[in-house]
């Protein structure tokens, strides 16, 4: 089976003035279809720089990315943009919704981006918002949602085009407990349907919802741990991690 | 698909500021429409006087009644006439006007006809009716009714009356053209001027194609040789109706691009504002997948159609507003549509760059911007040294951290304001033009006919008066010129012993016979330069001059070669048509002239000398109207900065008052912000229109073939009072948001 994601050796420098400032230095991960991964370390371990290189968002300085089989280093800032499109899914920290769309047309508008026709983008946020439980809000504008509700949406509006992997730049960083809780059950949810899911979190908590915890010191892999999973789990035992 | 979404959404949002970015566009597209119409009407009245009256592009005059044959010439669609014309004087209020009388039907003609303006057009039951041009009856001050009395060549008085006042594109207006115009029945004529020797023919050709009448003009030329006694195109009429037109053309092209400019620079703030202020939204819709060009396109579209929509509808206004003044017709096509078409592409230059910026943002959402870097060490130490309050220091800081957005913002005061400075130097040149009416060829402020007089008892009066410094006879003759299918002006005046005061700005004045001063436009007609020999015709006799200098010449389009009398055949020159006459400084032309008619109870002719700044004065107003604009322009430039500087500093403003700030402090902070760049971007405005104004207008002058060397810079004092009123109305308007902003309560957030 190809990996969803595999990094060869991938390195990342920033230079400021005339300084380089390494942020990731030779980093090897793969990623399994289905696997839900989460990524910790420290503030400056380098973990969101090597999440934004995955979805192209950051170019790398060095090294390979491939994704699904196919090498997607290479590719240009346009052609990164049209694989976000149909296989990458963000989630932010900040929930980045387009602040002067209603819910409703920000979770529409990864499928017209795809090429869906307005009936079909329609018909998946309907289903997406049910199944997040946001129907009544769709006709909102996201600042008069809550912080939970907006990252729900930004959740619907990253798995509107069913990617092969979704990413999630500290998806619960700037949630209350209470949402926290909330978010983490939806993304184990779709994680229990198959997602692959890539996560960076500095919480530990947090990391123990995934399958694998990689840890970042430096920008160097120092641990690569799989969890076992003594059972299946059920939504209400993330409560029990607290 | 997803992007008109996007950009669906965007405006919804933003009802307001995409509202006043479309009004902006609109007004300044409407305002330049207008300026370029009432330009276009005030200074070229010949495009709707001659669709109105149907009017011929050549005009013949023969000696003789021209062969039919000139109806063969190809391109020819109509001919006008032949009309007899006779050459009198006009006898009013105490002046002689040279006139030419033309006989026409009482039916009016296919082509060619006069339009009636006031009363009615020849009646066969009143023969002793005449019709009046109306530039001819306007300079007259003749009214339907009032008598007209004409002198024939015999010297037999006859009284006729006006029946009607006609606009006619057949010749130029009365002055700048002469003999006027005036129509009677052709029995009245017969009767005036019995002998058909004294009189000539005069037809007029419509043409199939107007670019035409160049090679028609010449075909007649030969077809009628010496029965040709002279002859004119549309071109020439339409140029002695032109008021100056190509110095107000090259004026307002300028005027124009740079309204064009400052109205890009106006959307590009807006649009570049706007894209700045939603960077975050870009890099989101990046990482949703849109690619670069999709973003940069979406921007382009959204940003592109409010200033394509603001061009529609001011180019609406502006057709709309004009064709309800001023009819119709009065709206000239091709300027508008070259207009509406040049902001368009302006339009989407202007969107295309912050467009093009938009598409490069960075797709990591949560990417902090970049702190400015401020240089507060540096200037706060000068500052210290000086002991200057903080908010003076701190706003100081706020002007140059950001350096594109303050160049933007200085520099989209600076060019409004150097337009402002260059209008302010035509005005001057204008004032220049009534105070030193020497410096551009107006040495004489009266010009003397003898009139019923001997010439020389006539200069014997002149020279007699108090107030008159010099006298100076001349005559004035048409010249043809080899090669030319026209005639110009060969203005004959003082003499090698007493050269008439021309302002020559290049070479010297003539000293002795044969010598020449020609003005720009002869120069570029000829295709002569100082120093060469010209060779012209004047009425049979070869004249040839060796032109030793270049003066200024307002009239006739510069069109003009000056000689001294003595280089004139005598039978040209002798005696001279009139006397000009210069008076002492601080005299009273109208009282000199007064005195003078007094002095030879009524039978002198004499007449102020026309100020080209009088003609000239439609210019005033067009400056009045541009400047308004771009003041305007000027000030939705400051709004944007300001407001763009406002959303850079909320921050900083919650951090200020954090620190202790009071809000006057804070308000003072963000006014000194503002206001040394809105100082920076005024004087170097300032700066660049001074260095340029000069050259400018000498660059106008000789393109109207006026010449270079009239230019002349605004004064100080008028200078200083548009710097002041600038930076203090900029002020006042960045102070409006800075009181609110200081007052408001700013929210420490995350960015």
């Amino acid at each position: 089976m190809t990996a969803v994601v595999r990094t060869v050796n991938l390195v990342k420098i920033y230079q400021d003035g005339a300084v380089p400032v390494p942020a990731v230095r030779g980093v090897d991960l793969q990623v399994e279809p289905g696997e839900f991964v989460a990524i910790m370390g420290p503030s400056g371990s380098g973990k969101s720089t090597l999440v934004h290189m995955l979805g192209g968002l950051d170019a790398r300085t060095s090294g390979e990315i491939w994704l699904d089989g196919k090498r997607a280093d290479t590719l240009s800032e346009s052609a990164w943009a049209l694989l976000r499109r149909k296989k990458i899914g963000f989630v932010f920290q900040f929930f980045n919704l387009v602040a002067n769309m209603t819910v409703g047309d920000n979770v529409e508008l990864p499928a017209l981006l795809a090429g869906a026709s307005p009936k079909v983008a329609r018909n998946r946020r309907e289903s997406l918002l049910a199944a997040l439980n946001l129907t009544d809000r769709a006709d909102a504008a996201p600042a008069q949602l809550s912080g939970g509700e907006q990252q729900r949406v930004a959740l619907a509006r990253a798995l509107a085009n069913e990617p092969a992997l979704l990413l999630a730049d500290e998806p619960t960083g700037n949630l209350d407990s209470r949402n926290t809780r909330d978010v983490l059950r939806l993304l184990g949810d779709v994680h229990k349907k198959g997602q692959t899911i890539v996560m960076v979190t500095h919480d530990a908590r947090v990391a123990a919802l995934a399958d694998r915890v990689v840890s970042l010191f430096d920008g160097e892999i120092v641990d690569d741990g799989r969890i076992t999973r003594r059972r299946t789990r059920t939504a209400g035992e993330v409560i029990d991690l607290r | 698909m997803a992007g008109s979404r996007w950009i669906k959404a965007d405006l919804r949002a933003r009802k307001g500021p995409a509202a006043l970015t479309v009004l902006a566009v609109a007004g300044i597209v409407a305002a330049l429409i207008t300026a370029v119409t009432l330009l276009e009407d005030g200074t070229n009245p010949w495009r709707t006087l001659f669709a109105q009256t149907d009017g011929a592009h050549v005009w013949l005059y023969t000696k003789d009644g021209p062969p039919a044959s000139l109806g063969g010439i190809d391109g020819v669609a109509e001919i006008a006439g032949p009309y007899r014309s006779a050459p009198v004087t006009v006898a009013h209020d105490g002046r002689r006007d040279p006139a030419a009388l033309r006989a026409m039907p009482a039916t009016p003609a296919k082509v060619a006809h006069p339009v009636v303006s006031e009363g009615g057009w020849l009646d066969p039951a009143q023969p002793d009716g005449v019709v009046v041009e109306r530039s001819f009856a306007a300079a007259l001050d003749l009214r339907v009714g009032a008598p007209f009395t004409i002198i024939a060549l015999s010297g037999e008085r006859h009284t006729l009356y006006v029946r009607g006042i006609a606009d006619s594109a057949d010749q130029g207006f009365y002055p700048e053209w002469t003999p006027g115009l005036a129509y009677v029945l052709p029995v009245m004529l017969d009767r005036i001027e019995p002998i058909r020797g004294r009189s000539e023919w005069v037809t007029g050709l419509r043409l199939d194609d107007p670019e035409a009448s160049q090679v028609v003009s010449q075909r007649a030329f030969v077809l009628l040789e010496d029965d040709l006694q002279r002859a004119y195109t549309w071109r020439e009429v339409r140029e002695a109706m032109e008021l100056d037109n190509r110095l107000l053309g090259t004026l307002l092209a300028l005027f124009g691009v740079v309204g064009l400019v400052a109205a890009a620079l106006a959307l590009a703030n807006a649009a570049g504002g706007r894209v700045l202020g939603q960077l975050r939204d870009l890099a989101t819709l990046k990482s949703m997948g849109f690619t670069k060009g999709q973003v940069a396109l979406l921007l382009l579209v959204e940003h592109g159609a409010l200033g394509l929509l603001g061009v529609a509808l001011g180019a609406a206004a502006g057709w709309g507003v004009m064709a309800a003044l001023l009819g119709p017709t009065s709206v000239a096509p091709t300027p508008v549509l070259a207009l509406v078409g040049g902001t368009a592409l302006v339009v989407l230059a202007a969107v295309g760059l912050p467009a093009w910026r938009g598409g490069r943002t960075p797709p990591i959402p949560a990417a902090p911007a970049a702190p400015p870097r401020g240089h507060l060490s540096r200037l706060a130490r000068l500052a210290l040294l000086v002991r200057l309050p903080p908010a003076l220091v701190l706003g100081t800081r706020d002007a140059f951290t950001r350096r594109v957005p303050a160049f933007l913002t200085a520099f989209g005061l600076a060019v409004p304001m150097m337009m402002i400075t260059i209008g302010l130097g035509v005005w001057a040149t204008l004032d220049n033009f009534k105070s030193h009416p020497e410096q551009v060829g107006q040495a004489a402020a009266l010009y003397v006919r003898p009139g019923k007089l001997q010439p020389a008892a006539a200069r014997r009066l002149a020279e007699g008066d108090q107030d008159v410094a010099a006298v100076y006879p001349g005559t004035d003759v048409n010249a043809l010129a080899p090669g030319e299918a026209r005639s110009v002006r060969v203005r004959a005046i003082g003499g090698s012993a007493l050269p008439y005061p021309f302002p020559v700005v290049a070479g010297r004045l003539y000293a002795r016979q044969g010598e020449a001063v020609a003005g720009q436009g002869l120069l570029d007609l000829l295709g002569a330069r100082i120093g060469d020999r010209v060779r012209l015709t004047v009425g049979g006799t070869p004249l040839i001059v060796r032109i030793v200098g270049r003066t200024v010449e307002p009239d006739q389009d510069g069109e003009v070669l000056s000689v001294g009398l003595d280089t004139l055949a005598a039978k040209d020159s002798v005696p001279p048509e009139y006397y000009a006459l210069s008076l002492k400084p601080g005299a009273d032309p109208s009282e000199v002239r007064g005195r003078l008619l007094a002095g030879s109870a009524e039978s002198l002719d004499v007449q102020v000398a026309v100020n080209p700044a009088d003609r000239l004065s439609v210019i005033r107003v067009v400056i009045v109207a541009l400047i308004a604009v771009l003041a305007l322009i000027g000030l939705a430039n400051l709004l944007t900065a300001s407001a763009l500087g406002l959303r850079d500093h909320a921050l900083d403003l919650a951090v200020l008052k954090a620190m202790g700030l009071t809000p006057r402090q804070v308000m003072a902070t963000l006014v000194t912000g503002t206001g040394l760049l809105v100082v920076l971007g005024v004087g170097a405005g300032t700066a660049a229109g001074m260095s340029v104004v000069t050259g400018l207008i000498d660059l106008q002058g000789h393109t109207s073939g006026v010449g270079a060397g009239i230019g002349r810079p605004p004064a100080p004092l008028t200078l200083t009072v548009a710097v002041v009123v600038a930076v203090g109305t900029a002020l006042a308007v960045a102070l409006i948001p800075a009181r609110r902003a200081a007052r408001a309560q700013v929210p420490v957030t995350s960015r």
